[in-house]
């Protein structure tokens, strides 16, 4: 349980993950995580994303995940829910992982 | 056959007075899509700056990106543009910025680092008759041996492409430092070790005024491809207007990406 401002909350403070995509851009998550689950991601960064809301299906595919979903598992999420038209340049699946296990890991350790 | 391509189209020049931030980010969307209606001739678009401004990415987080303090101290105005890629740090006069909007037809079949390299292979050539030698550095950015020059935006609008780019002029990189946050992580895989460095003045490198660079890359389209001196119209205007100050001057819209 954490305190914040004065009121008892479950979230834990939000990580913060980055991972620069070899040949890609840099891929940005923030994690807000509940208990055993990840109740908030945020990623942003410099890559290339169409159509532009495939940026909350990402967010929406990640958010609710177990927080020891490994790499692979994550990707895989990315990938089931980004919508079937989506075009990415400098960003994949498998790199917003890596930020995502990076936020999660460093927000653990915080 | 790519400058086959070019010549497919009646391009026109756009190259207006001073115009404020969020109208520039307006005027790319309304332009490109007009284009993309084929009510509008390919353009291409060289940006005048009324007031300085950190010009973020769709996709960028801005308190991940933006000191506000810094942007505050300087009076610098924060916009979100359409396109993703990184911040931009811009005061008038020590940035070229400029845009192309042209049919999808321009670069059917190409990959995206294609398109990328093809759409800015003409101002390469400008650079090289300035004494630059500078190439196409994938993903999206124009460098020289002396660091890099420009970074370039491309996103795909309906039935049209609209591809632009920001060179650094004379940047003062002190204060872009102070007002935007560049993360370590990104710069990890650069074989640079300073910020300063990555925003390599084109001042320096040419000895020439701004003016005289816009003018000669300007020169140098034309040659290549054709280009007939054009404005944007009243309407186009209007609905710029509009929409700079509907969405790209509301903060739902700047910080769509908190």
């Amino acid at each position: 349980m954490a305190n914040v401002n004065g009121v008892e909350c479950n979230a834990a403070m939000p990580g913060h993950g980055e991972y620069k995509m070899p040949g890609g851009k840099l891929v940005v998550a923030d994690v807000e995580i509940a208990g055993d689950r990840l109740a908030r991601v945020a990623v942003s960064g410099d890559f290339f994303l169409e159509p532009d809301s495939a940026l909350d299906a990402i967010n929406a595919a990640l958010t609710g995940l177990p927080r020891h979903s490994d790499a692979e598992a994550l990707a895989a999420a990315v990938q089931a829910g980004l919508p079937p038209d989506t075009l990415m340049y400098g960003i994949a699946p498998e790199a917003v992982a890596v930020a995502v296990r990076r936020a999660i890991d460093g927000g653990a350790e915080a | 056959m790519s400058e086959a391509r070019w010549r497919e189209f009646d391009w026109r020049l756009i190259h207006a007075g001073p115009q404020p931030p969020a109208l520039h980010m307006a005027l790319d969307e309304v332009i490109t899509d007009e284009v993309a209606a084929g009510r509008r001739p390919p353009t291409l678009r060289v940006w005048e700056w009324a007031s300085p401004a950190v010009v973020i990415g769709r996709f960028q987080s801005l308190r991940n990106e933006v000191d506000p303090e810094g942007a505050a101290r300087h009076d610098i105005e924060v916009v979100r543009r359409v396109t993703g890629g990184g911040a931009m740090f811009i005061e008038p006069g020590n940035t070229i910025t400029y845009s192309l909007s042209a049919p999808e037809s321009l670069v059917a079949g190409m990959s995206f680092e294609q398109s990328y390299a093809f759409m800015d292979a003409w101002v390469l050539a400008a650079l090289r008759t300035l004494g630059i030698e500078a190439w196409y550095q994938p993903l999206n950015d124009i460098a020289s041996h002396a660091g890099k020059i420009a970074g370039a935006a491309q996103m795909r609008r309906g039935k049209a492409v609209l591809h632009h780019v920001t060179m650094a002029y004379d940047i003062d990189a002190a204060k872009m430092l102070e007002v935007l946050r560049i993360g370590r992580e990104k710069l990890s895989d650069k074989a640079i070790q300073s910020a300063n460095k990555r925003v390599d003045p084109l001042r320096s490198q040419t000895g020439l005024p701004r003016g005289e660079v816009i003018a000669r890359m300007i020169d140098t389209f034309r040659s290549a491809h054709g280009l007939a001196d054009d404005a944007a119209s009243a309407d186009e205007l209007a609905r710029a207007e509009a929409l700079a100050r509907t969405k790209f001057a509301t903060p739902a819209w700047t910080a769509i990406v908190p």
